[in-house]
């Protein structure tokens, strides 16, 4: 079932008005270690709890936010 | 309340005509006319009578019209339908398999009886599979009925407040004054039609007339809450439409019910929940019983009382369970029993109440027995939203008088309002009392006798005995059970630990839901059109799906469609591609990070071919790069990919923090391919502008003016021949189509659709990202290794290709089929080698051109150099490995 997202364009919306973009994770360093780039491509923190994510406005103004989601119980924290 | 006119409605009722009083439900007017009866139960087709009149049990269930399932006792009654019992073999009065219902037969069939008897032989099963199933169930599914398509809108109120009951009212005038914004929910159409006259009933005017006027709260009538998802996310289904509500905070008011009791003879028709009996009275005038025996535990008993005399009701005795908090007062002249029900006598209606009290045991003739012991919390909604912000309010809390219930619903809303915390009842508890013999379930028809068996069998905990025994998974989802059960099982199994007798999960649905009511708006779904959609269909063209869009499949045949592009002229609408103006003083380092080839070397005027990668070094797009001027460039991508690759250029741009202007274009923006031999010719006759094989080459794009319509045209070859690509204001498609075939009518231009242009595109050995790519396709594996420029200091996807640059373990190579077949095999066919399985196909066609089948697979590296053998499909069909296009392999026409 889905939640609200409040959207700093549109307003609140159902989160199956996004599209979800996983949680947030650090860009690219061209400098790091092999190891290092292979974790952060592939290794997800997967938290049951609190998780900073991206999402992207589909339906709306398809543009990208950031939000704070329990993962438990999908109650956005933080708009 | 006494109605004298004669009524003129009615209703079938098992080859009766009922008659129907103004207000009545189906329930009321089958007791008025003397129907004791109205089911069979589940398994052993015993007699269902009357119990709740509330909509909460299981036992009035019915078909109406072909519904099954219909709870009848507040389903309201109207003239003319077709009411029929369920569970009813023949006849209501006289079903045969009530010999299910003998000592013998529940020997027979305990509870899993299909676990353990009918095992062996094993044809046996299959055999009476079929006809358990005919007699066991809910009703006939009528299968013409057709499901309704209901709308579904979201709404996103503070605080929704289930239950329009005094408590719920009250809790949604409280949190409205602290300013919130209120869904208020119930049931019924009229909140409080079951409750019968009283003060209750008149405080429920006063709070309804205080929410229909306050602004801020919204009634939903008729609208029934089947769940608490997490969210938190309330689905309110009302008549013709799924209210999905996702508030703040949630108060439920769903209050409480009279329960169930379990004596030998408990589920006999007569046997009656007290506020039942007193809604048949005060609500319908119908008088319950003649003579009536309570078990009296609530503080509403002496109400009871005073509603059944009032119709003639003689109440015999009034039965004071022991641990009842306090007797109730009595009026004079009804005679008090402190002591236990034991029995009841009868089998098509009660006769009579077998009672033990201290010093003895009394058989008491009655035709009615009122149920009053003590109240159950309507919890099922509750119990599943206790980790999300949900408040209790009035008897499901608490039962209390109604004016002190009032007074903390109202704190109660003002809490949720304020997002304070909640304070919830015990939830699940067990029952007061749980006799020796009778049934527990009356759903299921699981006996008390049947529990022993099951603990005895190690069932003990509950959440397995709830599997085993299907005991709390009936109609009522455990309302009428769910505590008797916690008591029965901590009673047979002393000493065990306490979460043996726990109480069990509660999960959605709490109430029933249709399933044309959980597929609410599931099936509208978008359809994007392109301009030239409604041309498409006066042309006769046969469409298919391409994400969202419909594009044309083909417009009869596809063989004369390719036909005419490689022997003459076609034109295709390739208006649903992904089409992007990208512009900015960032633009060429954005471009040269997210594709993989050499970008900012494109001088104004040229394009080039790009890759999209991800930052696995996997396609996930395909199109061109084509430069307008230094700052503006006009990017095209797959009409399915166009979604993911707008939202991942955003991401990019906002990640990388770059000024750069991305609009996308899809829809402003029509597309015309024009493309075949006689292309040019055809084209000329439209434009001034210079589209010579020297003024125009091949891959160059430049704004020309087509019948009057500015186009920006460039020139590709995904088809293998001459031709341009048009792209235009998507309000002109009609007029540039239109021109376009009138121009060509003497060279027979012919519309072709993507079946025609997938074979044109394999012939020249293209791939389609997504039907020939995967989730793991690097360039290296489809030899696309020219697409990419590893001397780039840095692109989305550098990195895991210089990691994979090595180890492709598969590869997509092209074959050329040997056999003289016109059928080329299907697409996802297996490859064979001696005959191992070494890989698939993912494109496959006769060309007819060439005059013999070809394709795309997917191998194992070993198997793909040139010339090997290969086999194909379930026909074995015989092909080898072929390098570059099969169809003008120089390119020669592509650039005539």
């Amino acid at each position: 079932m889905s939640f609200l997202i409040d959207c700093p364009n549109c307003g609140p919306r159902p989160s199956t008005d996004f599209r979800y973009g996983g949680e947030t994770r650090p860009v690219e360093d061209p400098s790091s270690s092999e190891l290092d780039e292979i974790k952060r491509l592939w290794m997800r923190r997967n938290v049951a709890g609190d998780q900073t994510e991206r999402w992207f406005h589909r339906d709306g103004c398809r543009r990208w936010l950031t939000i704070t989601r329990n993962t438990v119980t999908n109650q956005v924290l933080h708009g | 309340m006494a109605r004298t006119d004669a009524p003129s409605e009615s209703f079938g009722f098992d080859g009766r005509e009922i008659p129907i009083h103004p207000g009545d439900t189906i329930g009321s007017a089958l007791y008025r006319a003397g129907v004791d009866t109205v089911s069979r139960s589940f398994k052993y087709h015993r007699r269902r009578g009357f119990l709740c009149m509330s909509g909460d049990c299981p036992n009035c269930l019915v078909q109406v019209d072909g519904e099954t399932g219909v709870r009848c006792c507040t389903r309201p009654a109207s003239d003319g339908m077709k009411v029929e019992p369920q569970n009813v073999m023949f006849s209501l009065e006289r079903d045969p398999l009530a010999m299910n219902d003998t000592r013998l037969a529940h020997k027979f069939l305990p509870v899993g009886f299909y676990y353990k008897t009918l095992i062996k032989p094993r044809w046996l099963w299959p055999k009476v599979e079929p006809m358990i199933r005919k007699v066991a169930g809910l009703g006939k599914v009528d299968k013409s009925d057709l499901p309704r398509h209901l709308e579904r809108v979201y709404r996103h109120p503070d605080v929704v407040v289930l239950g329009a009951g005094p408590a719920g009212l009250a809790a949604a005038l409280g949190a409205a004054e602290e300013g919130a914004s209120v869904i208020i929910a119930d049931e019924g159409e009229h909140p409080g039609s079951r409750l019968g006259d009283g003060a209750t009933r008149d405080a429920l005017r006063e709070l309804l007339a205080q929410v229909e006027a306050h602004e801020r709260i919204e009634l939903l009538r008729e609208h029934r809450a089947f769940g608490l998802y997490e969210g938190p996310e309330v689905p309110l289904i009302g008549p013709d439409l799924l209210v999905m509500t996702q508030p703040k905070a949630i108060v439920v008011a769903t209050g409480a019910f009279e329960s169930m009791e379990v004596f030998a003879g408990n589920d006999v028709p007569g046997v009656m929940l007290g506020r039942g009996a007193v809604r048949l009275a005060t609500q319908h005038a119908v008088k319950p019983g003649d003579v009536a025996v309570i078990l009296a535990g609530t503080h509403e008993v002496p109400e009871h009382i005073a509603a059944l005399q009032a119709v003639g009701t003689r109440v015999a005795a009034v039965i004071i369970p022991d641990g009842a908090a306090s007797g109730p007062e009595l009026p004079a002249g009804v005679r008090p029993i402190v002591g236990e029900i034991v029995k009841v006598h009868g089998s098509k209606r009660v006769k009579a109440v077998s009672v033990r009290y201290t010093g003895g045991t009394e058989k008491i003739e009655c035709d009615l027995l009122c149920l009053s012991g003590s109240l159950t919390p309507q919890e099922n909604l509750l119990r599943q939203g206790t980790a999300m912000p949900v408040h209790a309010a009035g008897d499901l809390l608490a039962p209390a008088p109604v004016a002190e219930s009032i007074a903390h619903a109202r704190e109660v809303g003002g809490r949720a309002a304020r997002g304070e915390g909640a304070e919830l009842p015990e939830l699940g508890q067990k029952a007061r009392r749980c006799g020796d013999s009778g049934y527990v379930c009356i759903c299921e028809d699981v006996s008390v006798q049947d529990v022993r068996n099951a603990v005895t069998e190690g069932f003990s905990s509950t959440e397995l005995l709830k599997r085993y025994t299907t005991i709390t998974m009936g109609p009522c989802q455990g309302r009428m059970c769910h505590g008797q059960m916690r008591t029965l099982t901590e009673r047979l199994s002393p000493g065990a630990e306490p979460r043996i007798s726990s109480t069990t999960t509660a999960r959605p649905p709490a109430r029933v839901v249709m399933l044309d009511e959980v597929t609410a708006g599931a099936y509208a779904h978008l359809e994007r059109r392109t301009g030239l959609h409604d041309v498409h269909l006066g042309l006769g063209a046969s469409f298919l799906w391409a994400g969202q869009w419909k594009r044309v499949d083909n417009y009869g045949s596809i063989e004369r469609e390719y036909r005419a592009v490689r022997e003459g002229v076609g034109i295709i609408d390739v208006g649903t591609l992904g089409k992007f103006r990208v512009s900015g003083p960032d633009v060429v380092a954005f471009l040269e990070r997210l594709y993989p080839n050499h970008v900012g070397d494109i001088q104004p005027g040229r394009l080039r071919y790009g890759l999209l990668l991800d930052e696995h070094g996997v396609i996930h797009d395909d199109g061109t790069i084509c430069r307008i001027d230094d700052e503006t460039f006009y990017l095209t991508v797959t009409t399915s990919g166009a979604e993911e690759a707008e939202a991942l250029m955003i991401d990019w741009r906002d990640t990388w923090g770059m000024t750069v202007h991305i609009v996308n274009q899809t829809s402003a923006l029509g597309a015309i391919n024009i493309a075949g031999p006689k292309a040019r010719e055809v084209l000329s006759t439209l434009t001034e502008d210079d589209i010579s094989k020297e003024g125009f080459p091949y891959l160059r794009q430049r704004t020309i003016t087509v019948a009057g319509i500015p186009c920006l045209a460039i020139r590709l070859g995904f088809v293998g021949e001459v031709g341009w690509e048009l792209h235009h204001a998507a309000s002109r498609s009609e007029e540039l189509w239109a021109a376009l075939l009138a121009a060509g009518e003497s060279h027979g231009i012919t519309p072709f659709g993507i079946q025609a242009q997938r074979l044109l595109r394999l012939e020249k050995g293209h791939i389609i990202v997504s039907q020939d790519t995967d989730f793991e396709t690097t360039p290296w594996r489809i030899d696309m290794g020219w697409a990419v420029k590893l001397e780039k200091d840095w692109f989305v996807g550098k990195r895991a290709l210089v990691r994979k640059q090595d180890t492709p373990t598969e590869k997509l190579i092209a074959y050329r089929g040997e056999s003289g077949s016109r059928h080329a095999p299907w697409e996802g066919a297996a490859v064979k080698v001696d005959g191992k399985l070494v890989g698939r196909v993912t494109s496959s066609w006769f060309s007819w051109s060439l005059g013999h089948p070809i394709g795309l697979a997917w191998v194992k590296p070993e198997f793909a150099d040139e010339g090997q053998r290969l086999l194909i499909g379930k026909d074995n069909m015989s092909a080898s490995v072929v390098k570059g296009a099969f169809y003008d392999p120089e390119g020669a026409k592509l650039r005539a």
